[in-house]
């Protein structure tokens, strides 16, 4: 097993403990070893913070980042926003003059940063570390014929200068992990919209929510397949809003990637937090008695 | 659309230096001297798409013009921004107007500025360490699932890092 340095972020651990539990339990079946960080903070947020304070910003990340280069270890996170933050705070710090100036606040607490560790999705850790080959011979029941709608939100694969991880305009890290669990990705018109949740204005999300779930329904997704827990509660708490606000119907269930995939690794569906959800992915269940279901 | 302010007789180019130069501060702050306002970042821009308001070109070019007292104020639409990165994907002279606006946002917090959801959030973050506040139902949501309670974050180390080095330039003045 390939040990990696896991950066849980806020959000999923407090909020979504679900999609930490399916990071835990699938991550060991693809040779991935997870390594709790010690003394990790938030990000800090791509969003809110930064919007504040670039420097203090980048030095909390860099704090973060200095936390795995003790380890010795690359890092990964389970959100899109602490993707963006700890990747972009990498690049930045690349530049002499502003590592330095984030090294004369780590002083101050006695680190450094040294620029030694990676950043990482998991999805694209899972990808360029396991293959996937491997997340197929690891399921024990795929999801045959499921149609899933892709969100593959911001931040995943932008800035690709700084991300580098697939191309933003035709990605296709995503269908291929949907693929490796027997589903069917299926590509809306609107695939490439943002989830909207940083606007702070109320109309334009609502939007675009709009006109987003409207395209996923077009298609007849039964999922909408995504991997960002901020995108998640766009669509799942958001979706009550758009409904309400535009008197539409649609009840299109997000679910986060590493669920399905727990779920399809043998994983029993009620072990996995879909009765925290608004809209809850019911048709999973479908597949419940289709193959030996493992306990875990 | 808003209006791009229109010059009159007694107020033509009348740029106003010592904003850009404040701009220029933060980081990436610089990056809209290199905009030649083509407005490829306006049309995959989806808060310019669902608002009439927000329109990435027009603040590069109020940036430009040194325009600042139309941008830094109370509900500024630099808020509008979804921060999707796809105006600094288009960009052919990697302005990254996106990040323009966050290190706008970042002059409006030195005025201290914000959005109530937005002040209320750093405040959070500022006092734990964290975005998202902790309870005591998140550790029993956490049993739930097998996975052991949060842990308080180092604040003592945080809290040095949100202010400047004796040493450093103040960015704000």
């Amino acid at each position: 097993m390939k040990p990696f340095a896991f950066f849980p972020g806020c959000l999923i651990p407090v909020r979504y403990p679900a999609m930490e539990f399916a990071i835990r339990q699938t991550l060991p079946k693809l040779g991935i070893e997870i390594v709790d960080l010690e003394g990790a903070s938030c990000c800090p947020d791509p969003i809110y913070f930064k919007s504040k304070d670039k420097v203090a910003w980048l030095s909390v990340a860099a704090r973060n980042l200095t936390l795995a280069e003790d380890l010795g270890l690359d890092v990964f996170t389970n959100c899109s926003g602490c993707t963006a933050t700890l990747s972009e705070a990498y690049h930045l710090l690349k530049n002499d003059e502003l590592r330095e100036k984030v090294n004369r606040r780590l002083k101050k607490i006695g680190r450094k940063y040294k620029g030694t560790s990676r950043v990482r999705h998991v999805a694209t850790l899972v990808r360029d570390e396991a293959g996937y080959d491997a997340v197929r011979e690891s399921v024990v029941r795929p999801l045959d014929g499921m149609k899933m709608a892709i969100h593959y939100g911001c931040h995943l694969l932008k800035p690709s200068k700084i991300m580098n991880v697939d191309d933003p305009n035709n990605p296709e890290v995503l269908e291929k992990m949907v693929e490796a669990i027997g589903a069917t990705p299926v590509r809306h018109r609107n695939w490439y919209l943002c989830c909207g949740k940083a606007c702070q204005h109320e109309a334009i999300p609502l939007n675009m929510m709009h006109a987003l779930l409207g395209t996923v329904k077009d298609v007849e997704a039964e999922i909408l397949c995504l991997i960002c827990p901020t995108c998640f509660s766009q669509f799942d708490h958001g979706q009550m809003k758009v409904a309400k606000h535009f008197n539409d119907d649609y009840h299109i269930p997000p679910v986060y990637y590493f669920q399905l995939l727990a779920y399809a690794q043998g994983i029993p569906y009620d072990k996995l937090g879909f009765d925290r959800q608004r809209f809850k992915p019911e048709s999973l269940q479908r597949f419940a008695t289709s193959s030996a279901q493992v306990e875990n | 659309m808003t209006k791009a302010r229109k010059p009159n007789n007694d107020d033509v180019v009348k740029v106003d230096f010592d904003f850009r130069r404040q701009l220029a501060k933060k980081v990436e702050g610089n990056l809209a001297s290199f905009c030649y306002q083509c407005g490829a970042c306006v049309g995959d821009c989806p808060a310019a798409t669902y608002s009439d308001e927000f329109n990435p070109r027009e603040i590069m070019l109020k940036v430009l013009y040194g325009l600042g007292e139309e941008l830094l104020v109370e509900n500024s639409v630099l808020w509008q921004c979804t921060n999707c990165y796809n105006c600094a994907e288009r960009c052919p002279q990697d302005v990254k107007p996106v990040e323009v606006i966050i290190s706008l946002k970042n002059m409006l917090a030195d005025l201290n500025i914000y959005p109530p959801t937005v002040e209320k959030i750093i405040g959070t973050f500022e006092k734990t360490g964290r975005t998202t506040p902790l309870s005591p139902a998140v550790d029993r949501q956490r049993e739930r699932f097998g996975l052991p309670p949060m842990k308080p974050v180092p604040m003592d180390e945080i809290s040095k890092l949100l202010e400047p080095a004796s040493d450093e330039e103040d960015d704000a003045e």
